[in-house]
């Protein structure tokens, strides 16, 4: 009895020592594929999947494939990481790792059509990846085009349709981006949330097509399907749109006014469009004042957010137009009147700031920086 | 055991009484939770918290149902929601050990604590929390909330690991933030979040437009539950939560809920407010914050940072030279391991960072990305010297933590990965 005790009690230890050997020298080969990994070798997934294939099983062991599995994944390699996932959910029962690798193997098999389209999903991956992360994406957007021309039923086939109209659209092509929102629109009316019809009202209100939009806005509000949150959101940034479009609007007609009224003004003092033509011509004391100041202003404002250097070069020459004109204005009523009276003057001031303030809100609405403006207004600015 | 006589005294205490809400004070408050060794503070605007009563009302029906962390998260959880009426006070949780249990099999029984808030809108909404203490780590238990005759789905949550017991743990933080007035979008990040099955939520902030309007926050709540019922999530403080009581009295977490750290898995995660009530605590108490709690956690294998306005930034706030001239020199000093941001509204990741300087390698200084995607409108991306890469793009992000491995991957809302991952790994 006592020595069958001590033979299993040796029997015991040794398979202990043995799995604790095991355990210890998987450790440090999965430590090794994990440097492999983050050095971006290519070898690291040979690395672990030689680790997973090792017997015995060790606490590694279905690490080493869920690693695998995600390096695959990252590299575009679908059938690979497959199968990897597989070997896990072969090992690990009901443990968290499993789970995680039952969930993935299903998004991937639903992203492939369970390896059908593992090459056209691999040339979406890596065409995607150039569209958002390249200089000049043009070249790609037209091979995505004819990817999913040439593959209709690919699962993800809108998606792809989605990268090609996000892509066109921050290419400044408005018209073929909208084609593609539609096109995306038209195949995923199956889809839950139905979110590209959503994102296509969202391009034609950036698009200024505001009236498609609120068409296309009335259609969607009778289907049940619709994401209402999003119809929610969408219906307000239309409202928005629609008041920001009425009053550029009446911007533009009030500048139009003021320089028309300006050009009256002027050949009324100066006696005859001829004269006032030779007037405007020549550069007022303001505005040769302002040139020189403008033209730092803009210099300083392109050494940061481009966006907002636009507007500053906007309102700055917008600025020297209105001193240029007011200037000539001012010179030719005092040329004929002899001076200028205080009520006068302080008409003249307040149609100036008027005129600035006017274009100061056109160029900033150009740039669609109304939003970013509100937000660093209630958020307080942001030290660059 | 511990977890039945830590609760039991909280039932014998509340569960009797059938008193529904008293005449509602403003003024906050403290009450200990039995058998957690915490307390739970309240803030001005919100009643002090109560122990759970036994009045039901109206439509007791439970609504937004999401879970946080304020003790240790391998053995604790905090269960959160309101009710459909704001008036039902009754607070009860039922639970058992296991996934996905049929409801005969919740046998323990536990209640809890509530108080109502100010917010906009014409009721007063009134949070209700269960703290559970005691749990077993690495560990799935199903739970729903309620009261007697009105309890909400079965949702299944999972304790952090137990690192000494399971050197092989790997656990995933959910990382996004930014989802203001796109809740359509962030819905979409929430099923691809369901499909990556993470461990923990981590969000940067700026969840609402305005922090106290609380249409917004329900919004964003109901979205988010399908994940929140099982995944506590933690919150950093943006700009746009302004202070309100809506956002410290919705989400449990430790400390005073705006400068924080808490270890998960083989990660320690600090979070810090860099918007707070008082703009000098900025650049002096939470300066002063940082340096005691990175120093307490310095042995911690991995040291990660959370707070809403990037340090470093190509896109359209640019870099924080405030926080990068204060924060930066501290973060450098310990070594932190990832700095995880939102604000900007896109993605981006930095090389590695020291002293204002480019480094050779990841081992060698600190990473910053800002995941700010999830569903505010985007922001033109932009690159600058120290931009490894960036994306105009709605997206979201998993970290990947494991004894010796960090890794960072990004994907869009559709599901595809974005190239910029991230990988660290230590010895």
């Amino acid at each position: 009895m006592t020595v069958r005790a001590i033979a299993f009690a040796i029997v015991c230890c040794s398979a202990v020592g043995a799995y604790a050997q095991d355990d210890a020298s998987a450790s440090a080969e999965f430590r090794a594929a994990l440097e492999l990994a983050a050095a971006n070798d290519p070898g690291a997934i040979d690395a672990f999947e030689r680790l997973g294939a090792r017997r015995p099983i060790t606490r590694w062991t279905d690490d080493a494939w869920s690693e695998a599995a995600r390096l695959a994944e990252l590299g575009d390699d679908y059938a690979r990481a497959r199968r990897a996932l597989e070997q896990v959910i072969a090992l690990g029962g009901e443990d968290r790792l499993a789970q995680r690798a039952r969930s993935t193997l299903s998004r991937l098999t639903a992203m492939t059509g369970n390896g059908a389209w593992d090459a056209v999903a691999k040339e979406h991956e890596r065409l995607a990846d150039a569209v958002f992360g390249g200089d000049d994406p043009r070249a790609e957007l037209a091979q995505l085009e004819a990817l999913v021309g040439a593959n209709p039923r690919y699962p993800r086939a809108n998606a792809m349709r989605r990268v090609i109209a996000i892509g066109w659209e921050q290419e400044g092509d408005g018209e073929r981006a909208l084609r593609w929102y539609r096109d995306a629109a038209a195949a995923g009316t199956a889809e839950p949330g139905r979110y590209a019809d959503l994102e296509l009202v969202r391009a034609l209100i950036r698009a200024g097509l505001l009236d498609d939009a609120e068409r296309r806005l009335a259609d969607l509000g009778a289907i049940a399907s619709v994401d209402r949150d999003g119809l929610a959101a969408v219906r307000g940034q239309l409202a928005i749109a629609r008041q920001r479009s009425w009053v550029r609007r009446g911007l533009w007609a009030l500048m139009l006014a003021l320089v028309i009224g300006a050009g009256l003004a002027l050949r009324r003092e100066v006696g005859s469009w001829r004269g006032a033509g030779r007037r405007i011509v020549r550069p007022p004391s303001e505005a040769v004042f302002l040139i020189p100041i403008g033209a730092i202003l803009i210099v300083v404002a392109y050494m940061g957010n481009p966006l907002i250097a636009h507007a500053v070069r906007t309102i700055t020459l917008g600025g020297v137009a209105i001193a240029w004109i007011s200037g000539v204005l001012l010179e030719a009523t005092r040329a004929r009147r002899g001076s200028v009276g205080l009520a006068r003057m302080a008409v003249h001031g307040l149609i100036g700031v008027v005129a600035v303030a006017s274009l100061a809100y056109l160029a900033v609405d150009a740039e669609h920086l109304l939003d970013f403006l509100r937000e660093t207004w209630r958020g307080g600015p942001s030290v660059r | 055991m511990r977890l039945a006589a830590a609760l039991l005294l909280v039932a014998a205490c509340g569960g009797g009484d059938d008193r529904g809400p008293v005449a509602f004070t403003d003024t906050g408050g403290t009450l200990e939770v039995p058998g957690c060794g915490y307390s739970v503070t309240t803030r001005v605007g919100a009643e002090p918290p109560r122990l759970a009563t036994a009045y039901v009302g109206e439509d007791p029906t439970p609504r937004l149902v999401h879970l946080g962390i304020v003790g240790d998260p391998k053995t604790s959880v905090v269960a959160q929601w309101r009710t459909v009426d704001e008036t039902t006070t009754a607070t009860t949780l039922r639970y058992g050990v296991g996934a996905n249990l049929a409801e005969s099999a919740l046998t323990e029984t536990v209640t809890g604590i509530q108080w109502a808030y100010a917010a906009t809108g014409s009721d007063l909404p009134r949070m209700h929390q269960v703290h559970l203490c005691g749990l077993e780590p690495g560990t799935s238990y199903s739970y729903q909330v309620g009261s007697p005759g009105s309890f909400s789905p079965i949702y299944t949550f999972t304790t952090a690991p137990d690192i000494v017991a399971h050197p092989d743990a790997e656990v995933l933080y959910a990382f996004v933030g930014d989802s203001r007035g796109g809740y359509d979008v962030w819905g979409q990040i929430v099923a691809q979040y369901q499909a990556r099955m993470p461990d923990l939520i981590l969000y940067s902030g700026d969840a609402v437009t305005i922090g106290i309007v609380q249409e917004e926050w329900d919004l964003f709540l109901a979205r988010g539950e399908p994940l929140f019922a099982q995944v506590p999530v933690v919150m950093a403080h943006g700009n746009h939560e302004v202070n309100a009581v809506n956002f410290y009295s919705q989400f449990a977490m430790p400390g005073d809920q705006e400068n924080f750290g808490f270890d998960y898995g083989f990660g320690h995660i600090t979070v810090a407010n860099d918007t707070p009530s008082d703009s000098g605590a900025l650049t002096g108490s939470t300066v002063e914050f940082l340096r005691s709690d990175f120093e307490a956690s310095k042995t911690a294998r991995w040291k990660l940072l959370m707070h809403h306005q990037p340090m470093w930034s190509a896109s359209n706030h640019g870099s924080n030279l405030t926080l990068q001239a204060t924060w930066g020199p501290v973060v450098d000093q310990y070594a932190i391991d990832l700095v995880i941001n939102g604000h900007e509204h896109e993605v981006e990741i930095t090389k590695p960072m020291r002293g204002g300087a480019v480094q050779a390698s990841n081992a060698d200084g600190t990473v910053y990305a800002v995941i700010g995607g999830a569903g505010a409108p985007l922001y033109a991306n932009g690159n600058e010297f120290w931009t490894e890469y960036s994306e105009k793009t709605n997206g979201a992000s998993i970290i990947r933590v494991r004894r010796d491995q960090l890794v960072l991957d990004a994907f869009r809302l559709d599901g595809s990965a974005i190239p910029m991952s991230f990988s660290k790994t230590k010895p």
